[in-house]
């Protein structure tokens, strides 16, 4: 039985709400990458060495920190799918084949997995552009934890990583932009080309080497030495401005020109996701897409950007099963996907932990 | 036409900008674009860059070797990846100049790991060896150790 579905439910109050600048910054995230000296990095390690560190974090976290912890190896592929979905854990974690583990805090939005390529990823999640919070959230357990442990650290380098290209901070910082209107306008690519000039990696929503969709754009910083953390993430958060002033410039435009087009668009794609009976995880992101857009510019205004923010993250094909509890095949999925939807946008059906 | 630059190759690319006082019309070849910086290559991502720079192989990249998790210089190039906390130092002079491509930077200024002992390894390592001492039944180590372990429950207290 499939019930497992506590992450799945955001507890960060601000997820109703979509979060500060929402219209346009879906979520801020966090990451920094630690070793503990005294124990081999991941390709010198041992099962022992494994067996050792996931025991050592989860002694320390489990004397200070409350929250809940799942053995990666014990867990279903399903649910890993789905705590991917949910940014918990990265790719590599999926076909994982070493002890690790992933320890989420009790608030929700603050993760640590144990024994991915470092020994600790510190990552935090937050909706809207709340980048400077986050971050100094993960700081502040980043530190917690270096009561207890010594991290790898060196005067010139930094904090030691397992690849050189997290040398230094460690830290990976990002926002994920909905830019519908410079896409429309064709400025995006010039725009974003402006981001990589000044050190920034520009991707799809799941991070390296994902699809761009849904006008949706993840920046983060590329360099992680020579850069001071809280610098870093306020040029990150000063980017953002700039770019959310250009896309709601563009947005005036497409508004003053062809107002009834857009309008039209919209509301069309509302139709669409409260009537479908069938329906795609890539369709529901184009329409989401249409409708966040509707919502940033004050056209549809009976629906939260914090809803809105709810339905892309259940309908993804792995959340999508365990919010009903069942393996269900591709069609199946797509049934059930449009049901929670039209469900979900007629006010009814809103996820609980009590489910 | 002609580029206007090296006025060889024929020109490719017109490139026009309109400044307050002027209009600047140019006609250029591919190359000659590049080198006025007017064309943007494609920018490598860190990770592109490392992998280019660990092509670059020396026959002596087997000898040197980490005195702490042994990983060799030729090894490390092969998976882009360190081995132990210790491994930079080793590889240092080797590696400074990927680093500084990578980062553009060659020094960390940001936060400073805080250093001195740290009370959940410590506890964490006599746990593990009162367990090997129970095993072994040496009940005077093991008192030994649980003696140590108190010192780490008193400082809690305070």
């Amino acid at each position: 039985m499939l019930n497992n579905i506590e992450w799945l439910v955001p507890s960060d109050d601000k997820v109703k709400l979509g979060g500060e600048d929402s219209e346009i910054v879906v979520s801020s995230r966090t990451r920094i990458a630690r070793n503990i000296t005294d124990i081999p990095f991941e390709i010198k390690m041992k099962t022992d060495d494994s067996i050792r560190l996931v025991k050592l974090v989860r002694s320390v976290i489990g004397e200070n920190i409350k929250g809940k912890y799942l053995d990666i190896q014990k867990i279903s592929p399903l649910e890993k799918e789905s705590l991917l979905e949910c940014h918990f854990i990265s790719p590599a974690f999926l076909d994982i084949d070493k002890p690790a583990g992933l320890f989420i805090l009790d608030k929700g939005n603050i993760s640590i997995m144990i024994n991915e390529e470092d020994h600790l990823r510190i990552q935090g999640l937050s909706y809207g552009l709340n980048l400077t919070n986050i971050s100094s959230e993960v700081f502040d357990l980043e530190e917690k934890i270096g009561e207890d442990l010594a991290y790898a650290f060196n005067e010139t380098y930094g904090y030691l990583t397992s690849c050189p290209t997290n040398l230094g901070s460690g830290l990976r910082a990002s926002v994920l932009l909905h830019l519908p209107a410079l896409v429309f306008t064709n400025e995006v690519e010039k725009v974003l080309k402006g981001a990589v000039q000044i050190g920034m990696a520009v991707r799809g929503l799941y991070g390296e080497g994902s699809e761009i969709k849904g006008g949706l754009f993840q920046i983060s910083n590329q360099h992680t030495l020579g850069l001071k953390e809280e610098d870093l993430i306020e040029s990150i958060v000063k980017l953002t401005h700039m770019i959310m002033d250009i896309e709601k410039k563009a947005r005036n435009v497409i508004f003053t020109k062809a107002r009834y087009e857009f309008e039209d668009k919209i509301f069309r794609s509302l139709a669409v996701l409260k009537s479908a009976r069938i329906i795609s995880t890539d369709e529901v992101l184009n329409l989401l897409s249409a409708v966040r857009f509707g919502i940033g510019t004050g056209v549809i205004k009976d629906i939260t950007l914090g809803v809105i923010n709810e339905i892309m993250l259940v309908s993804r094909p792995a959340n999508i099963q365990l919010y009903f509890g069942e393996v269900l095949e591709e069609h199946e999925r797509d049934v059930r996907r449009a049901e929670y939807i039209r469900k979900r946008l007629s006010g009814k059906s809103k996820i609980t932990k009590s489910k | 036409m002609l580029c206007d630059d090296c006025k060889k190759k024929p020109a490719t690319i017109f490139f026009k900008e309109v400044l307050p006082e002027e209009v600047v019309e140019l006609h250029l070849c591919e190359e000659c674009a590049h080198k006025r910086g007017l064309i943007m290559t494609k920018k490598m991502l860190p990770i592109e860059i490392l992998q280019r720079l660990l092509r670059e192989k020396s026959v002596e990249d087997e000898k040197i070797i980490c005195s702490v998790c042994y990983l060799s210089l030729a090894e490390f190039k092969r998976r882009g990846r360190f081995g132990c906390s210790n491994c930079i130092s080793t590889f240092e002079p080797y590696i400074k100049n990927l680093i500084k491509q990578i980062h553009r930077s060659d020094k960390h200024v940001g936060r400073q790991a805080k250093l001195g002992p740290k009370k959940g390894f410590e506890v964490f390592k006599l746990r593990e060896q009162l367990k090997k001492a129970l095993e072994k039944e040496s009940y005077e180590e093991a008192a030994e150790i649980r003696d140590k372990l108190k010192t780490f429950e008193v400082d809690n207290a305070e």
